[in-house]
């Protein structure tokens, strides 16, 4: 009996370990620090946020893909654990430590971060930001911020809303979780074009950026107004789809009834445009691994450059568009 | 004073004291206020063309399927004293297999493929539900740390599966699942009715609900009467495993995507939440599905009114916290206590501790 019970303790805890290595491995997953890199290559240490979704894997694949050896580069890239900050304070603590040419910071929060960009400054390690931004917005910590304007991406939803009902209509927007810097831009940019036209808003609720929750949310939204909405506003792609789905089982038809507009321009989303379920998408673009290329170049040239360089982005307004667009999607 | 107390009287008084009697309340208020915005809240109508019943109710009901699938689990693990933090992540797990075989089958109408994607999916909530017992029962572990583990790893592994990327799937047969209707009721209702009730006989027509009971209550006296505490745990994290693996077809089915960061995201709190309500101490020992499922009928209540209101997203939190610190405090004897006492404060008597049998 003993021996047995003895025998299945240590099976378990060497399940209990097998357990805890896969989790460690998922953290480190995609790790790419073999080392080894020539004295003549630049390291790059890429701070980045990992698994997020289709956005993010494009982004940080991108930046992956352009940062090559051939390119003259070595890049080590330390993805968050879960989102989690102090795992990304910990990579770029090190990085600074090791002496990395260059860090590549995408923060998963925006606030926190002065003591390590100090102390990056003082080791006179360049520091760009790529997508997300810091708070307070202090430019003398960073060399430069390297993101799509999400204030004008989403002006250009708003514009083109203004255009599709010159007699006005109501509007929902489905939100990103309360209080993020990306759902505050977001708002800013539609809210400054749209008020105090004719168009009107029923309200706004977070669904988190979830298809589930965005559809939960919405199909609660339609009854609450007797399915009197003309136009949705949903933050991302994600959100966009589950509205579709919210508003089909209400007996409406997406697209006719209701007109739902989306940011982020992944593929899923312009797919269900060239299906005429989406009626706009406004592209967030992620594939920015070329500029920040040519800014880490000019900054390790002791060039100056912009504070903020905008990423330039595409909309599409029609399902011809999506269709064109959809073969050479990278993300 | 008691005894002079007449017969409705008592019963009204009986009722006070059920565990889940406030939460019934709370129900009926939000439903309340609801009405209030909107006098027609409440109408349930036939759509014509399907014979199919459309409503608030309807959409409350069936947003508590997956809530009721997860709390019920959580119910039965809570009462042998323990708690599964798991259940979030086992959801992900299992609605990551079913959209990841979906995908791969490539069958939009087989029902086959749906049927096998279920299976699958709840297979793997019963293997993670077993580690979980392996973990707590035979190991021994803290069932706080042995779930968290599978909490934390749960989703990694989802997202191993998926590569990271949320993954949709087109299958009919398994969308219908979540958003079809039989005999004009929706099927995940159904669903959901029947497997709680299905526990609710087996826990309760025999002997097993007692005995985790037992276990919760009194492990050492459990195991001289002669009760298999391992065995048991082990079913009872099985079955919460099993559910949440059910919970994760409701929740990826209804939208046919898998959200890897957000599918089942922070439910297990949800499920506490359901099960507290519903009067069922943490301590365990004692469990109450009855009220358990009016715990989870609260929160979807909740979750619906929030949005019927247009309750900024901001304030969401707040105004959900609010209802369930004040319905905490109703139940709580001491409160209830305190407040007689104000009333009568000449009559009040300390109120005699039962002893268990």
């Amino acid at each position: 009996m003993s021996v047995h019970s003895r025998f299945a303790k240590t099976a378990a805890l060497a399940m209990a370990g097998m357990l805890t290595l896969g989790l460690a491995s998922c953290a480190s997953g995609g790790g790419d620090d073999a080392g080894g890199g020539g004295d003549d290559l630049t390291t790059v240490g890429f701070v980045a946020v990992g698994p997020e979704g289709a956005w993010r894997q494009a982004n940080e694949a991108n930046i992956q893909d352009t940062f090559t050896t051939d390119a003259g580069f070595e890049l080590k890239y330390a993805p968050a654990t879960n989102l989690d900050q102090k795992s990304q304070i910990d990579a770029f603590t090190s990085f600074v430590d090791e002496g990395v040419d260059v860090i590549l910071l995408s923060a998963t929060e925006g606030s926190g971060w002065e003591d390590s960009l100090e102390r990056a400054q003082e080791a006179e390690i360049p520091v760009i930001l790529i997508d997300r931004g810091i708070e307070p917005d202090d430019t003398d910590l960073y060399v430069t911020r390297i993101a799509p304007d999400n204030i004008s991406v989403s002006e250009s939803v708003a514009e083109w809303a203004l255009e599709q009902f010159p007699d006005g209509g109501n509007y929902f927007t489905l939100e990103g979780p309360a209080g993020v810097s990306v759902v505050n831009e977001r708002n800013e940019g539609f809210t400054s074009v749209v008020d105090g036209t004719s168009l009107s808003s029923l309200g706004a609720q977070t669904a988190n950026w979830s298809t589930e929750e965005a559809k939960s949310v919405f199909e609660t939204v339609l009854k609450s107004n007797n399915n009197d909405v003309q136009f949705v506003f949903a933050q991302n792609d994600e959100m966009g789809l589950g509205a579709i789905q919210a508003v089909e089982e209400a007996g409406l038809v997406p697209g006719v009834d209701v007109k739902i507009a989306t940011i982020d321009g992944t593929q899923g989303a312009l797919e269900a445009l060239a299906e005429g379920k989406l009626s706009f998408v406004a592209e967030y673009n992620p594939l920015f691994g070329e500029t920040a290329l040519e800014v880490v170049n000019s900054v390790l040239d002791g060039d100056e450059v912009e504070s903020y360089i905008v990423v330039p982005s595409e909309t599409f307004d029609s399902p011809e568009a999506a269709s064109t667009a959809l073969p050479t999607r990278e993300f | 004073m008691t005894e002079t107390q007449s017969a409705p009287a008592r019963t009204a008084a009986r009722l006070l004291r059920t565990p889940y009697f406030w939460g019934i309340v709370a129900i009926a208020l939000l439903l309340l206020v609801n009405v209030l915005r909107d006098p027609g809240y409440l109408a349930i109508t036939v759509n014509p063309a399907n014979g199919n019943l459309v409503g608030n109710l309807v959409d409350i009901l069936r947003a508590a399927a997956p809530i009721l699938m997860i709390a019920v689990g959580m119910c039965l693990v809570i009462a042998t004293g323990g708690i599964d933090l798991s259940v979030g992540s086992i959801m992900v797990v299992s609605g990551a297999v079913a959209m990841e075989f979906l995908n791969a089958a490539a069958a939009p109408d087989s029902v086959l493929a749906a049927l096998a994607a279920f299976l699958l999916a709840v297979a793997f909530g019963a293997i993670l539900g077993a580690v979980n017992g392996i973990l707590v029962s035979v190991v021994g572990l803290q069932p706080f740390i042995s779930t968290l583990v599978i909490l934390l790893a749960g989703r990694g592994l989802a997202k191993v599966i998926t590569e990271g990327q949320n993954t949709a799937a087109s299958n009919e047969p398994f969308r219908w699942i979540a958003n079809g209707y039989l005999v004009g009721l929706p099927v995940v209702l159904l669903f959901a009715v029947l497997i709680v009730i299905a526990v609710g006989l087996l826990v309760r027509r025999s002997a097993l609900g007692l005995m985790i009971e037992a276990i919760g209550m009194d492990p050492k006296a459990a195991r001289l009467a002669g009760i298999k505490r391992r065995s048991l745990l082990m079913t009872v994290y099985i079955a919460s495993g099993i559910l949440a693996g059910i919970a994760g077809v409701f929740a990826t089915a209804s939208v046919m995507t898998v959200d890897v960061s957000r599918t089942g995201y922070q439910l297990e709190l949800d499920a506490i939440l359901a099960v507290v309500i519903g009067g069922t101490s943490l301590a365990g020992g004692k469990f109450n599905l009855g009220g358990t499922v009016v715990g989870a009928l609260l929160i979807a209540t909740l979750d619906k009114t929030v949005v019927f209101l247009g309750i900024s997203s901001s304030a969401t939190p707040a105004f959900k916290a609010i209802v369930i610190v004040v319905l905490c405090l109703l139940q709580s004897e001491r409160v209830r206590q305190l407040f007689r006492q104000r009333r009568a404060p000449g009559t009040f008597v300390p109120s005699k501790e039962t002893i268990p049998a």
